[in-house]
């Protein structure tokens, strides 16, 4: 970040068309935001896990760290509101960290209005969503008085990082420091310029105490000498109260460790620095200068390229571009395979073997690109140690959140959208499921309720757990509020039956509406969502001991398993979660009901859609009796799909056809087969309505 | 900014000469704006999509991407709607779709200097005044410059869902 500001600063100068700069820098805005919500959420994190603990010294720089970089790179980007708060916090945790205030537990929940108040101008900038300037001022206010309550009243809090003597008074004790560099000769090659590096080093050094040569290593025969070459080395001498570090900073991408050397000696002819900081604050007036220079902050610039760079960001639409291109490869590669069929295998032995060799090396391929988008479900639960936290502290109740299973994988696009519903059955296992402290007591259980979330892959499918050993579900409450919402429901249902009812929309049991859940709108639209993306969700619960909602989700939506059939020349694909099974009727099955026809299987009357008929295809088979049925349940309707042929079972990419042309009725997408044509991915609802329009 | 330079490139262009792609549909030559134009392929293996008008052929796989096909000469009643090796596809690029139109043949890359184009007389063509921008003269043959992005968008292809408001973006956009 830090780097970035030298950098924009230097484009700035060489080319000073405000114009051109303005523009570049909105495509870095996206950066910071994207960057500012991730330290935001690792404050968070941190925070959280501190419970009412102190924080050690490695969790507090890093709190330090996180507040850091946004105040540098909203200073940076031109978000001058943004860095009030985060100013005044961080002055904060600098007194902290340098044991100037103690620490006292409500600074937890203070320092996370404060990563609130910064989140809501991060969404302002971003989104334009409203900004409560009045509850950060109020937080500011806050912070401010937490500043002055832990230090006596003589140093103003402005700048504190400056005006204040840290206790690592060695670090701020003027040194002379003599570096010699030795650059590599290919350095301007890489575009570094040496007036930047001077210009940073005097930043740092006490006025006036800088100086500076230079002296040639070789000097080649003029037909050799490459003016682009770097053939000299330098000799820096400064003295300064920055850290090692933050001299070293400056050679930061610059220079390897060999190529520098740092000789530190100290000089005592100055005492405790307080004198000389005024100064300084004149030299660098609080700005986007002022972090490069004066501010002793461990790690917030090494850690860009001190920490082995263990991931990338990258675009999604790329990941997507990479997933449709591996696509590719893999039609491509199973078009050639057909071709390789139809050759004679003891002529092309080495073909073949190649081929098969492709074919695995494509399918490696395919996993591990597909593996790019698969994301750990931490992500979702890392939103909700928070959530627990604050609501358990406005019920009263006393909570223990447990996770299990957060390293599980899903994909991105299943992640954002599984964290709703699952804020939901929290919120409702928080309000409803666990007791209050006295009754659990009570009821002979330990006071502290235990929620669990937890997450696994079964099989071909990601099942989530929301498990509390709260009150479970009240049978008797259930089945009496249906009845009362009118939702059709009897006491001879299983419990199972029962449980299924609290998914009818407008259900809610809470007898009085709180503004925590119980708005009657809750568990219908979890169902929804989750089935959006091709889910279910289970219930069990046992009176007393707890609840378990289960959420199971397919592993990603890009891919789909689907039974592909052939209607005369077309093909399509009937995705494999709605199949229940397919046969050839006998003429005594088929039946006909008001002219519609229908097929009788298991004392069960199904109607029958006949494809052909519904996408006016000219089929092969136009009678029940010589093509197959398949069987199909889509939100609890049954039909018959009527085919001429039933093909494959595999796996299919699904594509959108919306991108280029409209929505096409009866069809959830498409999907490239084999062979490299279309084929439509049927949308079995919808197919019953247009059958039905027929 | 893509986008943006885009029109840069093309203002350009229009100031001195701008570049089209003759096609012709039966007997007559058209011309659109070479910038539209994404690459051009042979007909072939088109997955017929129903309850779709007749000039919507149905969709293709452009290496990976589903793309629809249009017969412009089955939507303008020009020539004759047959399929064989010599059938072209222009995948054309507009609206933020790519888009294929099937047309009889792909004849040359012209440059057009502005004044050459005349504006559409009232009834020329089959296609439709809205969707002419002009005709242009070459080697003393007419062309009909058409604008694609226009024909895309417009409610009577039915290919963007909610044409008005496509084009508003679009208007926004530049």
């Amino acid at each position: 970040m830090n780097r970035a500001a030298a950098n924009s600063k230097g484009t700035g100068m060489t080319t000073p068309t405000g114009e051109k700069s303005s523009v570049d820098l909105n495509r870095f805005n996206e950066v910071f935001f994207e960057e500012c919500a991730e330290n935001l959420a690792e404050m968070e994190q941190i925070l959280i896990s501190l419970g009412d603990r102190e924080p050690d010294h490695e969790e507090m720089n890093a709190i330090f760290r996180a507040a850091h970089s946004i105040k540098g790179g909203a200073g940076i980007f031109g978000f001058q509101d943004m860095t009030v708060v985060t100013h005044v916090m961080e002055s904060l945790l600098d007194r902290l960290r340098n044991r100037e205030t103690p620490f006292v537990p409500a600074m937890i929940d203070l320092f996370l209005e404060a990563g609130d108040a910064i989140a809501m101008q991060l969404a302002w900038h971003r989104e334009g969503k409203a900004v409560d300037q009045e509850a950060i001022d109020r937080v500011r206010a806050k912070l401010q008085q937490a500043i002055e309550a832990g230090a006596p009243a003589l140093e103003p809090p402005v700048e504190p990082e400056q005006g204040s003597p840290a206790p690592h008074e060695e670090e701020l004790l003027p040194r002379r420091c003599r570096l010699a560099f030795t650059p590599d000769p290919e350095i301007f090659a890489r575009g570094i310029r040496m007036e930047s590096i001077i210009s940073e080093l005097t930043e740092l050094a006490e006025p006036g105490e800088f100086a500076c040569s230079a002296r040639l290593m070789e000097l080649p025969d003029l037909p050799e000498l490459d003016p682009e070459r770097c053939i000299t080395c330098w000799e820096f001498t400064l003295l300064t109260r920055a850290s090692r570090e933050q001299v070293l900073d400056v050679f930061m991408f610059v220079a390897d460790e060999e190529q520098l050397t740092i000789e530190e000696e100290p000089v005592d002819r100055r005492g405790p620095a307080e004198e000389p900081a005024p100064e300084e604050t004149l030299l660098a007036p609080a700005g986007r200068r002022a972090y490069d220079s004066s501010e002793a902050a461990p790690g917030a610039f090494g850690r860009r390229g001190g920490e082995a760079e263990s991931s990338i960001r990258v675009n999604v639409t790329k990941v997507d571009q990479l997933v449709n291109e591996v696509g590719e490869l893999l039609i491509t590669q199973a078009m050639l395979s057909q071709i390789v069929a139809g050759l004679d295998p003891v002529l092309h032995q080495a073909l073949q073997r190649g081929l098969t060799q492709l074919e695995r090396n494509t399918r490696d391929l395919q996993a591990s690109v597909m593996s790019i988008r698969l994301v750990p479900i931490s992500i979702v639960f890392n939103r909700f140690p928070r959530l627990v936290r604050e609501m358990a502290a406005k019920l009263g109740k006393q909570v223990e959140l447990k996770t299990v299973g957060e390293s599980t994988e899903l994909d991105r696009g299943l992640i954002e959208r599984i964290a709703d519903p699952l804020g939901h059955l929290v919120r409702n296992a928080l309000d409803h499921g666990l007791e209050s402290p006295e009754r659990r007591v009570s009821c002979g259980k330990s006071p502290v309720g235990t929620l669990q979330l937890s997450a696994s892959q079964v099989g071909g499918r990601i099942v989530v757990d929301v498990t509390d050993d709260g009150a479970g579900l009240n049978r008797g409450k259930i089945l009496a509020k249906a009845v009362e919402c009118g939702i059709p429901c009897s006491e001879s249902m299983s419990d199972e039956e029962v449980w299924q009812l609290i998914f009818a929309p407008g259900f809610s049991t809470a007898s009085e509406v709180t503004d925590l859940s119980g708005r009657g709108v809750g568990m219908d639209v979890v169902l929804k969502n989750v089935q959006a993306i091709g889910g279910r969700v289970q219930i069990a619960s046992e009176a007393g001991r707890g609840a378990r909602f289960t959420i199971s989700l397919p592993l990603t939506l890009a891919i789909l398993e689907g039974l592909s059939v052939a209607v005369g020349a077309e093909k399509f694909i009937i995705p494999l979660n709605v199949v229940l099974e397919s046969l050839q009727p006998t003429a005594e099955q088929l039946k006909s009901v008001n002219g519609r026809e229908v097929v009788q299987v298991r004392g069960e009357y199904l109607p029958i859609l006949k494809l052909h008929r519904i996408f006016n295809l000219e089929a092969e088979v136009t009678e029940p009796q010589l093509g197959i049925l398949v069987l199909v349940d889509a939100d609890g309707e049954r039909g018959a799909i009527m085919v001429d042929a039933l093909l494959d079972e595999q796996q299919v990419v699904v594509k959108s056809i919306e991108t280029n042309y409209r929505r096409v009725e009866g069809s959830a997408g498409a999907t490239i087969l084999g062979d490299g044509r279309v084929a439509l991915i049927l949308d079995i609802p919808e197919l019953f309505t247009m059958h039905k329009r027929l | 900014m893509q986008t943006a330079q885009g029109n840069a490139v093309q203002q350009l262009a229009a100031e001195a000469a701008s570049e089209y792609l003759t096609f012709t549909l039966g007997s007559e030559s058209y011309g659109i704006d070479i910038l539209k134009v994404q690459e051009i392929r042979g007909y072939d293996c088109v997955t017929r999509i129903a309850n779709t008008p007749l000039f919507i052929k149905g969709v293709i796989n452009l290496r990976g991407v589903i793309v629809p096909i249009i017969d412009l000469r089955i939507k303008f009643n020009v020539g004759e709607a047959t399929y064989h090796e010599f059938t072209v596809v222009i995948i054309i690029n507009v609206l933020n779709k790519v888009v294929g139109i099937v047309v009889d043949g792909v004849s040359d890359v012209v440059a057009l200097p502005a004044q050459s184009i005349k504006p559409p007389p009232e009834l020329g063509a089959s296609l439709d005044t809205r969707y002419i921008t002009g005709l242009g003269t070459l080697n003393d043959e007419m062309l009909i410059l058409v604008d694609i992005e226009k024909l895309i968008g417009s409610d009577e292809l039915q290919i963007v869902e909610s044409a008005v408001e496509d084009t508003q973006k679009g208007a926004v956009n530049q």
